[in-house]
């Protein structure tokens, strides 16, 4: 017990995560009943979490930057449209279906480090700020994309695209093992790495890094390079799901991104965040997003419902603040 | 201090933009240089311009609000629900409708203001969550039913076919639409309250430097619930606007459409970390916005290009600002990143 105390202090937002989590998913469980947790059910959420998972991540990334990244879902729509083209033999034809997948993949995931690289080009050398810059790139992507396909969608893969969004791997779907590599591989990088540090120093105070002989410029584009890349996959893993290729796929996904972020405890202000915290945001989300599904809520009962807890969080969150600021002040004193 | 100049560089710049993009219109289609065709712009822009004056002076205080497409639906929706079920005749009025949508405006507006100066979180996020909550709100417990063009109160469709007077061509007769008094009444009303008001000033302070407004004494707080009220009141005006324009009301209208509104500002030189911004530019903006929408068509671009070139301008318009301010820092070595 004095174990689980003293780990629990040590990270207060981590452990009040662990709380949430437990708590939504048996309640969920309670009130759902049996078909809540079905292995069917478990696998769908496992295909489902690495699409809006990448781009949760690549917002956690502008979120610690002290920056914002709203292109994210422009840009995966962008790259999965570019890929789809490809891969449906409407530009290069007479591509070998082998070759067609291997040239699709490689453009789209092109395409979005372009769009990324873009986004890090206009915020680090223009100074322009991230929420604008990536308000302007998000217009400019969507509209790339309605005027390659004029709205229409594109429909016609290769059967063994398709099929890669279903497969399994020893029981666990393939796109889940994917991104469970890259998100370690993106926790490793914050926690144990010299660009890591970099990252929350920079969201801390950019000021201060460019004095403490930081590339500013050169990490800027780099991290936004990377979430262009997080999102071109995430355009891929929705195209090969829903089997088509269309302007405005997966546009709920910002505010979900966004509150998976905050849920997570990372500061939209930038310099505090944790990937463990944003891995427990992303699966609470899911499970809620489940139960959405299984008592089929409208589009519209569901905005009111996101739109509710994002503010709510981030009112928790608030308060929360205070109450440690208040001790803070206490401990001052004495 | 320098002059404040009635027309200046960027606004010459898009005054040349608009010009060469008409000239090369009436090149390929000679129709298009018409009154018949100014007069469908304004008329067709009445509700983005309207927004937009409402949008730079949130902008302008440092804020931004992407909730006011669904304050704007809020307003329209409920009203058009209030008018179609009352009884009392004396509701059918065009100035109950306004007032009502424009109270409703108010109302949210205030809670955003509320939200985002207590939180002290972006106001993106924040009034990304709003519009949500608003929609989610409206379509939940108020309703999702479509009015058609039968079930639209008399009042909006007098609105929308009266004419404010006519002109004579030698192609015939022409009206201006009466909706050009509530852009031209919100227009002169937001050019008062930002140039010959106390209000206006501290508008403009709290967006060039919270910390420095606060020490020559303005609220900022105060500042916040104006600036959001108006924001809100505005999108009440649009609201009532587009139900008489378009003549019907679908739950899922409107929103969506903000990302254009504030590409529009934008685009007319508004400065998005704030204290900067002129209305005609705004307004030029605007027109810029609706010419790509309405005349692609005459070039032999599909509609589906508007975002690509309303995207790549903004691209444009908020490097070339960025750089500028970027270069003049660099000078007097200040650093902001």
């Amino acid at each position: 017990m004095d174990r689980i105390k003293k780990w629990a202090a040590k990270d207060s937002t981590l452990s009040a995560l662990f709380v949430i989590f437990f708590v939504t998913a048996v309640s969920l469980r309670l009130v759902v009943g049996k078909t809540m947790y079905t292995p069917e059910r478990l696998m769908l959420m496992g295909f489902q979490i690495p699409e809006f998972g990448l781009i949760a991540l690549g917002m956690t990334f502008s979120f610690l930057l002290g920056g914002i990244d709203l292109s994210l879902v422009a840009n995966a729509n962008l790259s999965g449209i570019i890929g789809a083209y490809i891969l449906t033999g409407i530009w290069m034809p007479g591509l070998s279906p082998e070759m067609s997948i291997v040239c699709g993949i490689v453009s789209a995931l092109a395409a979005a480090v372009i769009c990324g690289s873009l986004n890090g080009i206009l915020i680090a050398k223009f100074s322009v700020p991230p929420m604008i810059a990536t308000l302007s790139t998000m217009t400019f992507y969507n509209g790339v994309a309605m005027a390659l396909t004029g709205g229409e969608s594109i429909i016609g893969f290769p059967k063994a695209f398709t099929r890669f969004s279903t497969a399994t791997l020893l029981g666990i779907p393939v796109l889940f093992v994917l991104f469970a590599i890259i998100t370690a591989a993106l926790g490793f990088l914050l926690s144990a790495t010299g660009v890591g540090r970099k990252v929350y120093l920079y969201g801390e105070n950019p000021v201060a890094s460019r004095f403490s002989a930081i590339h500013n410029e050169r990490l800027i584009i780099g991290i936004f390079t990377q979430n262009g890349f997080l999102a071109g996959l995430s355009g891929l893993a929705i195209v090969s799901r829903v089997t088509t290729a269309k302007v405005g796929y997966g546009d709920a996904y910002l505010v979900q991104a966004m509150l998976v972020a905050i849920i997570g405890g990372v500061s939209p202000s930038g310099g505090k965040g944790k990937i463990s915290g944003v891995i427990i945001a992303i699966i609470i989300i899911q499970v809620l997003s489940s139960a959405f599904t299984i008592w089929q809520l409208s589009p519209y009962n569901r905005k009111l419902i996101w739109g509710f807890v994002l503010i709510f969080v981030i009112f928790m969150n608030h308060i929360i603040g205070l109450y440690g600021q208040r001790k803070e002040k206490t401990l001052k004193e004495k | 201090m320098r002059k404040r100049k009635v027309i200046n560089r960027t606004e010459w710049f898009l005054i040349g933009i608009i010009f060469l993009y008409c000239a090369m219109v009436t090149l390929v289609n000679p129709a298009f240089l018409s009154f018949e065709t100014l007069f469908d712009i304004l008329r067709s822009s009445a509700v983005t311009t309207i927004m937009a004056a409402g949008i730079m002076v949130v902008i302008i205080s440092g804020g931004i609000d992407v909730s006011f497409t669904a304050v704007a639906l809020f307003g329209a929706y409920v009203t058009t629900k209030i008018l179609t079920e009352t009884s009392a005749a004396w509701m059918e009025h065009l100035g109950i409708a306004f007032l009502l949508s424009i109270f409703m405006g108010i109302i949210w507006g205030l809670l955003n203001a509320v939200i985002v100066h207590k939180l002290k979180l972006p106001a993106f996020i924040i009034t990304l969550g709003t519009q949500n909550l608003i929609f989610g709100v409206m379509t939940t417990f108020i309703g999702s039913k479509t009015y058609g063009a039968a079930a639209i109160p008399k009042v909006f469709s007098r609105f929308a076919s009266a004419q404010l007077f006519r002109i004579h061509t030698a192609s015939g007769t022409i009206g201006v639409s009466s909706f050009v008094i509530p852009v031209a009444i919100v227009l002169a009303l937001t050019w008062f309250i930002m140039y010959k008001t106390k209000m206006g000033r501290s508008i403009f302070a709290l967006g060039n430097s919270e910390s420095a407004a606060m020490r020559i004494g303005i609220n900022p707080f105060r500042v916040r619930l104006f600036v959001y009220a108006y924001m809100g009141a505005l999108a009440g005006v649009a609201g009532v606007v587009y139900v008489s324009q378009v003549r019907s009301m679908y739950p899922n209208a409107l929103v969506g459409d903000e990302l254009s509104v504030i590409a529009a500002a934008v685009i007319g030189g508004t400065k998005l970390s704030g204290g900067q911004g002129k209305l005609l530019g705004a307004f030029l903006g605007v027109l810029i916005v609706h010419l790509l929408n309405n005349t692609l068509i005459f070039l032999g671009l599909s509609s589906s290009w508007n975002d690509f070139f309303i995207g790549a301008l903004m691209i444009v318009s908020v490097s070339v600002t960025a750089y500028q301010e970027r270069l003049k820092n660099r000078k007097h070595f200040i650093f902001t990143e």
